[in-house]
């Protein structure tokens, strides 16, 4: 075990818990809105968020990896999934997971276990930042409005995540289903992005998913 | 008035849909497919304006974007004005209000017209500098009247209810223009089954060949070019943009394209199926190769009285003829250098009226289109041209007269013969705006009398097709745009298409003769006005004038005439000015060169520009979890940086002060709540982690056990203070570091660019925890006994001492909770994840009821912190600071084994010398005194002015627990000069004098941080 400080963070799930898009109110805005809406919009919310950073050219460490988690390092802007689990590469040396909420403290203890004395960074980030799920067949569009990356499908295929300025800010684009597209949005530029979307999407119609 | 003009027949016009609009203040009538000048021509509109100096009536004169006249506001109300839009690209809809943009009182009864007349000779070249200059007071005044006599459009002055918006988009070809070469080049590259974006500034795709005489494979060309949209459309990685002007060619293939999405449809975007769509759209192009199919602008000739309305150019006639069944007169004269300028002739023959005569300045003329004139017995006039036209405010007649192009002179008296519109076409510039927007110079092509675009200089990575190219033939056209489609489509990694191209007509076509300005038997300077650029009532004696005061560079004659300025930018004139002044010095084109060519092509709106990122859009708003609660709270918000912080909790009645003063009482008293998530927090961990720690913070790190915190300072290179906060150890490889608000993200990057680059060596990893963790501060004498009520965490004194921290958990959420305090009283920082930050606050604040537990915001923090003389990096120090100026020398580690970011810079002859401002209290004599922040201090307030500055206020505050007004200052040796005054002048001219103190004000030995 390296020289960290590990400790269970969160409550047991009898506390309340507000995701960084809780007064949006997206429970009530659900099945709200016209029919045939072009875009769909929801939280994945109040999911395990790590921040693991190692050094990827070591063998070492994508062994310690997968025998934590059953996953391989992901390459370069890259997702490897499995089951609920999903890690990102963000960099050569800086990796995302995202679990099911809850499972965080667990899975830091594990990666610090088989990662042993090596030098490596677990982050606990899972209260800074929430997943956005933007699908329909309008998705793309959203997105051509909001970023200069090339979301085309074949710069952009499923199963890649950027890095990438988004509307004035930045955020993650990872894109997991034929028009399907997370936005891995910090907290505090939550609201922000939100508001950016329902203007964006406003022209095709949005629905909103509880 | 019905509309006159209408042909009885032909156009791509729909009849059977009438629209109805107004024209400065009066009604008429067109169809639907007309453009805003085609409808006003059909009504026999002639006087469309006013010109900009001389007030000479003036109207419509191309049918394109190279129209100079027929600027006009568009707009039916307040809220919907849009200024100077070009008539002739404004397509024609039901209800659109449009009025001159000059003419005063109005355009067909103008006052400044007589003064034009007589005072023509008050605005030559320069008559800004010359005429108005003096007296220089009156400058103002003369600009008043100018400005609003020349007239340049009306900026709203209401919100626009439009949205406007932007969309990036990325192909392997973007083809500008869908003109013959365009649509043969888009074709090509579509098969080839590139990513491709087709965009032209028209209503339709088609450009010329929308009115050409021209048949292909014996068709009429619109019925190819009907075939040819059909096919593109049926390619799922073609996108057609009509409407759309490729307005800028920038850096690394990124082009801008202005799509006016809604303007032909309303004064306002109609309401969509869910919401109202953009009225306007800039699309942001990255193309890996461009097709510029962007073709030519036709030339006037340049003759006496040739803005006289009823001058048009030549293919515009054939325009509104054959693609609006417009006939703008009944007796036409053609002028001509060329033989493209005869199908205007045969176009209005077939149109069933008379032409007049031709006049073509080449002495044999004998190309197809001559002969087909000829044996249709037109009166061709060879070796002449137009020199004169009579009539004010429409022609009456024009002089054609014998010339000698290469003498320029007159050669015969010639004769006046009756007509009411003059065609004329002095060849064709091949737009080359776009390709040289990067700074490529275009080059001169002799045997077709234009520039061309010039080399790319590596940074344009594109095919040029068509006109553009100096490629005129229409056959010549098609394959030219076709071949480049399937070169830009092959360069980027697509296979080679092929194709067959429609047939065009064989016919003879002669060279074009070189001839700009037509000579009068008069000198330019005694002869009828000649004018180059009708915008700018540039006349060729201007530009003679300009020359012979000894402007030769062709930028200095643009200055010095205005010409080419305005919002056509002089797509007209330039090429004829060029000659004239080339002409004048005795110099060839290509030496005399253009000038600049700057994006936007065309005017672009600032909807545009701005798109989405405007009100509540305009920047990120970044909130903490608690926001929702401090808004219940009331309070007022203050920006930092991108965040938005409570900057205090007025109850009902408070003001700023009067909250403040409540506030800092209860924390001095009590306890308050600050929320403080927004600090920077950066999660560092590896073994290097504290030598890591030693070399980026000013102070040594080495000796900091698990369990405690430390403040420390960082600075840059040159040993001047960039940002502080307290760094915990949670762990021996494992610190928590603490930024400033607005310096998080640039602290996380310096670390980054450190490690990365200069120590990378070192085994650490930093990763931004700012928004994981909600950080909740209770700070006050009644700290202790709150928080105890909710939490499980060992509070006592000796269990948790100052600058240390715990973990437990506070209202049965986990927490980290730092003993650390900004306000020398006793304090508490609450960590907790970010999700449950809202319940935790909740409770304590139940909690907090008994002790009047008081929310404070960030002027409260500023005022008990500096009460103890804390600073805050960005409003006491200011990149010129080092630890010592502030008084700070015990937070630099002067012994630490490795050097550290700063050491040599605070250490060098400038920053150790004498007399350095440094960090001091201030102290009002007068106790209800405030010194105004940001202000400058003398020692000597009767010293000669001007007064040497003692230095300046950082900070100042009404302390309301001392009773006085406190600041913090950077004096010059301030530290060495306690006890003595300084004066600071006041907005009302008052003088406040103060007296140097320590900069810590309030309990100087720092016991009530030790409460028990």
């Amino acid at each position: 075990m390296t020289a960290a400080n590990v400790y269970q963070q969160r409550p047991d799930d009898s506390v309340k818990a507000e995701s960084p898009l809780h007064h949006a109110g997206f429970n009530e805005l659900a099945g709200k809105g016209k029919s045939g809406a072009g875009v769909t919009l929801r939280e994945k919310k109040l999911l395990a968020h790590l921040t693991l950073r190692g050094d990827s050219r070591d063998p070492a460490f994508a062994e310690g990896v997968h025998n934590a988690l059953g996953l391989e390092l992901p390459a370069a802007l890259s997702l490897s999934t499995r089951d609920h689990v999903s890690l990102q590469w963000i960099g050569p040396d800086e990796f995302l997971l995202i679990a099911p909420r809850g499972e965080e403290f667990a899975i830091e203890q594990k990666l610090r276990l088989a990662l042993g004395e090596q030098h490596i960074q677990v982050v606990n980030v899972s209260g800074g930042q929430t997943i956005l799920e933007l699908s329909g067949p309008k998705a793309r569009d959203v997105l051509m409005k909001s970023t200069s990356y090339d979301v085309h499908p074949n710069t952009f295929p499923v199963g890649k995540a950027v890095g990438s300025v988004f509307a004035k800010t930045q955020l993650y684009i990872r894109h997991t289903g034929d028009d399907t597209y997370e936005l891995l949005v910090r907290r505090s530029f939550a609201d922000y992005i939100w508001a950016w979307l329902q203007d964006a999407s406003g022209e095709y119609g949005l629905a909103v998913e509880g | 008035m019905s509309q006159i003009n209408r042909l009885a027949s032909g156009g791509r016009i729909d009849r059977s849909k009438p629209l109805s609009f107004t024209f400065n203040g009066q009604s008429y009538q067109g169809y639907a497919g007309d453009s805003l000048a085609a409808a006003l021509l059909a009504n026999g509109v002639d006087i469309i304006g006013r010109s900009f100096k001389y007030s000479r009536p003036r109207g419509i004169v191309a049918a394109g974007a190279e129209e100079p006249n027929a600027i006009l506001q568009i707009g039916a109300r307040a809220d919907t004005q849009v200024p100077n839009v070009r008539a002739t690209q404004q397509a024609l809809f039901g209800g659109l209000v449009a009025s001159s943009t000059n003419g005063w009182p109005n355009v067909n009864n103008d006052l400044m017209g007589i003064l034009g007349k007589v005072g023509g000779k008050m605005m030559p070249p320069g008559f800004y500098y010359k005429t108005f200059m003096y007296p220089q007071n009156m400058w103002l005044t003369y600009e008043k009247y100018i400005r609003k006599a020349a007239g340049l459009g009306r900026a709203p002055t209401e919100n626009d209810p439009d949205l406007y918006d932007h969309m990036n988009r990325h192909c392997d070809v973007l083809v500008v223009g869908a003109g013959p070469a365009g649509l043969a080049s888009a074709l090509a590259a579509a098969r080839s089954g590139a990513r491709v974006i087709l965009a032209d500034e028209g209503e339709e795709f088609g450009g010329s060949l929308l009115d050409t005489r021209e048949q292909l494979d014996g068709m009429p060309a619109g019925e190819w070019v009907a075939k040819v949209v059909a096919e593109l459309k049926t390619f799922p990685e073609v996108v057609l943009l009509p409407r759309s002007t490729v307005n800028g060619y920038h850096d690394h293939n990124f082009l801008t394209i202005h799509e006016r999405c809604t303007d032909h449809l309303g004064d306002t975007a109609p309401m969509g199926p869910f919401a109202r769509p953009a009225r306007q759209r800039l699309h942001r192009v990255r193309a890996k190769r461009v097709v510029l199919a962007v073709g030519a602008h036709e030339r006037p000739l340049v003759y006496g009285n040739n803005d006289v309305p009823g001058n048009m150019v030549a293919g515009a006639v054939s325009t509104y003829i054959r693609r609006y069944g417009v006939a703008p007169g009944n007796k036409l004269v053609l002028a001509t250098n060329n033989d493209y300028a005869y199908k205007t002739a045969l176009d209005w023959l077939d149109a069933g009226l008379k032409v007049v005569a031709i006049a073509d300045a080449r002495s044999n003329p004998r190309g197809s289109w001559v002969e087909e004139a000829r044996s249709r017995g037109v009166r061709i006039l060879t070796g002449s041209s137009v020199i004169d036209v009579k009539g004010s405010k429409h022609v009456e007649a024009a002089r054609i007269a014998a010339i000698d192009p290469h003498g320029f002179r007159v050669t015969s008296p010639g004769e006046w013969l009756e007509c009411d519109l003059i065609a004329s076409s002095g060849g064709y510039s091949p737009v080359v705006h776009l390709a040289s927007h990067l700074g490529g110079k275009p080059t001169w092509q002799e045997d077709i009398l234009g520039f061309v675009p010039g080399n790319t200089l590596g940074v344009q990575a594109r095919v040029c097709a068509g006109a553009v190219n100096g490629v005129f033939r229409l056959g010549d056209v098609l394959a030219d745009g076709f071949e480049a489609g399937a070169k830009a489509a092959s360069e980027t990694g697509f296979g080679a298409v092929s194709g067959e191209l429609p047939r065009t007509e064989k016919r003879i076509e002669e060279p074009t003769l070189a001839l700009f300005q037509v000579p009068h038997d008069k000198p330019t300077a005694r002869a009828p006005k000649q004018f180059v650029d009708l915008q700018n009532d540039v006349t060729a004696a201007g530009i003679e004038l300009a020359v012979r005061e000894g402007f030769e560079s062709v930028e200095h004659v643009k200055r010095y005439t205005a010409l080419g300025f305005g919002t056509d930018q002089g797509k007209l004139g330039n090429i004829n000015g060029l000659a004239i002044a080339a002409r004048c010095l005795g110099v060839n084109i290509p030496q005399m060169g253009t000038t600049m060519f700057r994006p936007n092509y065309t005017p672009v709106s600032f909807g545009a520009v701005a798109g989405r990122n405007a009100g509540a859009l305009f920047e990120p708003k970044r909130y903490t979890a608690l926001q929702a609660w401090h808004v219940k709270q009331g309070a007022k918000f203050e920006d930092v940086g991108q965040w938005k912080r409570p900057w205090y909790f007025p109850k009902a009645g408070e003001d700023l002060h009067a909250a403040v003063a409540r506030e800092c009482k209860a924390v001095r008293d009590s306890v308050g709540l600050l929320d403080a998530s927004t600090l920077g927090k950066i999660d560092i961990q590896g073994p290097d982690a504290r030598e890591f720690l030693n070399r980026v913070y000013t102070n040594a790190w080495t000796k900091l056990d698990v369990g405690k915190a430390r403040y420390g300072l960082m600075c840059k290179e040159d040993g001047m203070v960039f940002d502080d906060g307290v760094t915990a150890c949670l762990a021996d490889n494992h610190f928590l570091m603490t930024t400033t608000t607005g310096g998080a993200a640039r602290v996380l990057q310096w670390l980054e660019l450190y490690h990365q680059t200069e120590w990378p060596e070192m085994k650490v990893y930093f990763t931004s925890v700012t928004d994981h963790w909600a950080t909740l501060t209770l700070s006050g004498p009644n700290s202790r006994k709150l928080l105890s009520k909710v939490t499980d965490i060992d509070l006592s004194p000796d269990g948790f001492g100052f600058m240390t921290w715990q973990e437990g958990k506070v209202a049965g959420v986990p927490a980290r909770v730092f003993r650390i305090s900004f306000t020398g009283e006793l304090s508490y920082e609450v960590n907790i994840q970010a999700d449950y930050a809202m319940g935790v606050l909740e409770a304590i604040a139940e909690a907090g009821q008994e002790f009047n537990l008081t929310p404070y915001g960030t002027e409260t923090m500023h005022v008990l912190r500096a009460e103890k003389g804390f600073i805050i990096v960005g409003q006491d120090t200011d990149s010129t600071v080092t630890p010592f100026d502030l008084n700070m020398g015990w937070c630099v580690g002067k012994t630490k084994p490795f050097s550290f970011i700063g050491w040599r810079g605070m250490n060098r002859e400038d920053t150790l010398k004498a007399g350095r401002k440094q960090l001091v209290g201030l102290k009002p004599v007068n106790a209800s005194d405030v010194l105004p922040e940001g202000g400058q201090v003398v020692f000597e307030p009767n010293h000669p002015k001007p007064i040497p500055s003692a230095g300046h206020v950082t900070s100042s505050y009404m302390s309301s627990s001392l009773g006085h007004g406190i600041a913090l200052a950077l004096i010059k040796g301030g530290l060495e000069r306690m006890g003595q005054k300084v004066y600071a002048p006041t907005r009302d001219g008052r003088l406040i004098e103060a007296e140097i103190v320590s900069s810590v004000f309030y309990d100087p030995k720092g016991e009530r941080q030790n409460v028990v």
